[in-house]
């Protein structure tokens, strides 16, 4: 888990900073604190990328095993909270082959090739055009829960960091280390086959 | 008018560029294209409008509350940690 940088990248100080350094001078007892600062993201993140909620708590669980293995090289030439993303990452692509959970087989993305996902429309849907508040409800959550599970996960990772948990691409791109170029690509890729789901979920409830 | 993204190669090109569009990671002359086709391209309007409505619900999420029992559990573990490799 040590991270794979340009040298001389400068430091990067932030809120979290001193503490890590506490932690890795010998108070190991202050590693609470950090989990505390990020046990509630981490178990939303798990239960976005994971099926179910056992699943979720494995990922924050073996997360959290897996910062206090690593911890001590940790550089700060990058956000911790990025850090710590690589990490669950890593862990959630590992775990979900263990996981009896998982699915057996996944929907492709072939059916998301531009020409297949670009069928001509000759008016804005409804959907579209009503206010936002009016849209949410429980189905609605359910039914866009089931489509980013339904995803393949490099697919989803890429959703989950940039549409849900706030991520920039260079940040999900550093995250996952892939390229910038490739967070956008399965980007648009994920959001239209989300887009493919929910059409079909307003064209049946509208 | 209405145009058919599947059947013309410049709708399908603007098409593969929407979501950095929503992003606003295009250069201003990319941006001023797309913007100059959507205003006469309903089809190309639609594709764009409901993929920033997709994301736009992506955005709505909430935080899921971590059960109390779960985060006693996770606490005796890290005091515990396992030892030998990962």
């Amino acid at each position: 888990m040590a991270e794979s940088h340009p040298p001389n990248r400068p430091a990067i100080h932030d809120s979290d900073t001193e503490l890590i350094q506490a932690i890795n001078s010998g108070r190991e007892d202050l590693f609470p604190e950090l989990v505390r600062r990020y046990e509630q993201r981490l178990y939303t993140f798990g239960r976005r990328m994971c099926g179910n909620p056992a699943d979720a708590e494995d990922l924050v669980q073996e997360t959290f095993l897996n910062v206090l293995r690593y911890l001590k090289d940790f550089r700060y030439e990058t956000k911790f909270k990025n850090w710590l993303y690589r990490v669950a990452a890593s862990t959630c692509l590992k775990q979900r082959r263990k996981s009896k959970f998982a699915p057996e087989r996944q929907e492709s993305l072939e059916t998301l090739e531009p020409e297949a996902a670009a069928v001509a429309a000759d008016s804005v849907p409804k959907w579209v055009q009503m206010p936002l508040e009016k849209l949410l409800n429980e189905e609605l959550a359910q039914t866009l829960q089931h489509a980013i599970h339904s995803l393949p996960e490099a697919y989803r990772l890429v959703v989950v960091l940039r549409d849900m948990e706030g991520f920039s691409t260079e940040e999900a791109a550093r995250i996952l280390t892939i390229s910038d170029a490739n967070v956008k690509v399965r980007l648009h890729r994920a959001r239209l086959f989300l887009r493919e789901k929910l059409k079909g979920y307003f064209d049946h409830g509208l | 008018m209405a145009c058919d993204a599947s059947s013309h190669p410049h709708c399908l090109e603007l098409f593969e560029k929407l979501s950095e569009y929503i992003d606003d990671e295009l250069a201003p002359a990319e941006r001023r294209e797309i913007e100059a086709h959507v205003a006469g391209c309903v089809a190309c309007l639609a594709c764009l409008q409901t993929l920033r409505r997709t994301v736009a619900l992506c955005r709505t999420g909430a935080d899921h509350p971590v059960p109390e029992e779960f985060s006693r559990r996770l606490r005796s573990a890290l005091a515990a940690p396992p030892r030998g490799p990962a």
